[in-house]
């Protein structure tokens, strides 16, 4: 059974590190979707810029909230 | 070619970086406690992990109409490879600690008792649990790489190769495969799979990219850049 629970907990984190990050990219892409059919080629542009931006935001956060380890 | 090389590759690095964690497990118990336990473990979770990636395979690959599966797993993709490149960033930048599988094994075995005359349950569930749970990465990855374009045999083939690769040297040096450069190549693995998740979730929506394939090599460069700047941003300096 723990092996179970383990898995069923192991599934979720392959894809959700921060749950805010997680819907942050989410509704990125939703936005890029909407979008796409209006804006073409642009749509792209933005989906990679803000995906790409969404990563250095977010490590940015952990970086300043995080304790040393050492 | 090109996309095959690429999907053979990211399959193979994906699939190494877990294989090596799977093994420190397995060779912490089977030296600890005695080999026949954990490599039935061992036996048990590799099956089971083969028969999701056929099931689960070829359920996604023949079920599902190419863009709702290309959105699917491209989006599914983008978050798991984020998640890794997240955490390589913290790790290149001295925020969190690197992964040590000398230290791995080292906790492992302290977890660890000698076993007792007879059928070693122990071994047997320790190696069993190790090896699926991190094969459950190996078996995303082989399905989401080689599912999005029909090319599941030979990404398998990728996690495979990987599999053997990592388990021959294992065998052959008896300890935890310390020198392997985890975080290097998590980090790489990371790029790759959010490039390929960003390339199928646009394609899913209807995109279409300029020099098809040959643009994955551009999001490779954006997000190196988006990472290398976030590493910039963080770094903490090493405390002596």
């Amino acid at each position: 059974m723990s092996v179970l629970r383990a898995a069923a907990m192991r599934v979720v984190g392959l894809f959700v590190g921060d749950w805010v990050q997680s819907a942050v990219v989410l509704v990125i892409i939703a936005a890029a979707w909407s979008t796409f059919a209006r804006f073409g080629p642009l749509a792209l542009v933005l989906l990679v810029t803000l995906l790409a931006g969404q990563l250095v935001w977010f490590a940015r956060v952990e970086g300043r909230r995080a304790k040393p380890f050492r | 070619m090109g996309q095959e090389l690429f999907i053979f590759g990211a399959a193979f690095l994906g699939s190494a970086v877990e294989a090596t964690e799977a093994l420190t497990i397995v060779l912490a118990v089977g030296l600890t406690r005695g080999w026949r336990a954990p490599l039935l473990g061992t036996l048990a979770a590799v099956l089971s992990l083969a028969v999701l990636v056929v099931l689960f395979g070829q359920l996604i690959v023949t079920r599902v109409p190419e863009s709702a599966l290309k959105l699917v797993v491209g989006t599914l993709l983008l978050l798991f490879g984020l998640r890794w490149l997240h955490k390589a960033v913290l790790r290149s930048a001295g925020v969190v600690a690197m992964h040590d599988e000398e230290h791995a094994y080292r906790q492992t075995v302290s977890q660890l008792g000698s076993a007792a005359a007879g059928r070693d349950w122990v071994g047997f569930v320790l190696a069993l649990k190790g090896v699926f749970l991190e094969g459950l990465e190996v078996v995303f990855i082989v399905i989401a790489v080689g599912g999005a374009e029909n090319q599941l045999p030979l990404a398998t083939a990728g996690g495979v190769a990987a599999a053997i690769a990592v388990g021959a040297a294992g065998l052959a040096i008896r300890k935890p495969l310390a020198r392997v450069p985890e975080n290097t190549l998590k980090y790489a693995v990371g790029i790759i799979l959010t490039s390929l998740g960003t390339f199928w979730a646009a394609e899913g929506m209807g995109a279409e990219w300029p020099l098809d394939f040959v643009s994955i090599l551009g999001l490779v460069a954006v997000y190196v850049l988006a990472s290398r700047l976030a590493v910039m941003l963080i770094r903490r300096p090493a405390i002596a």
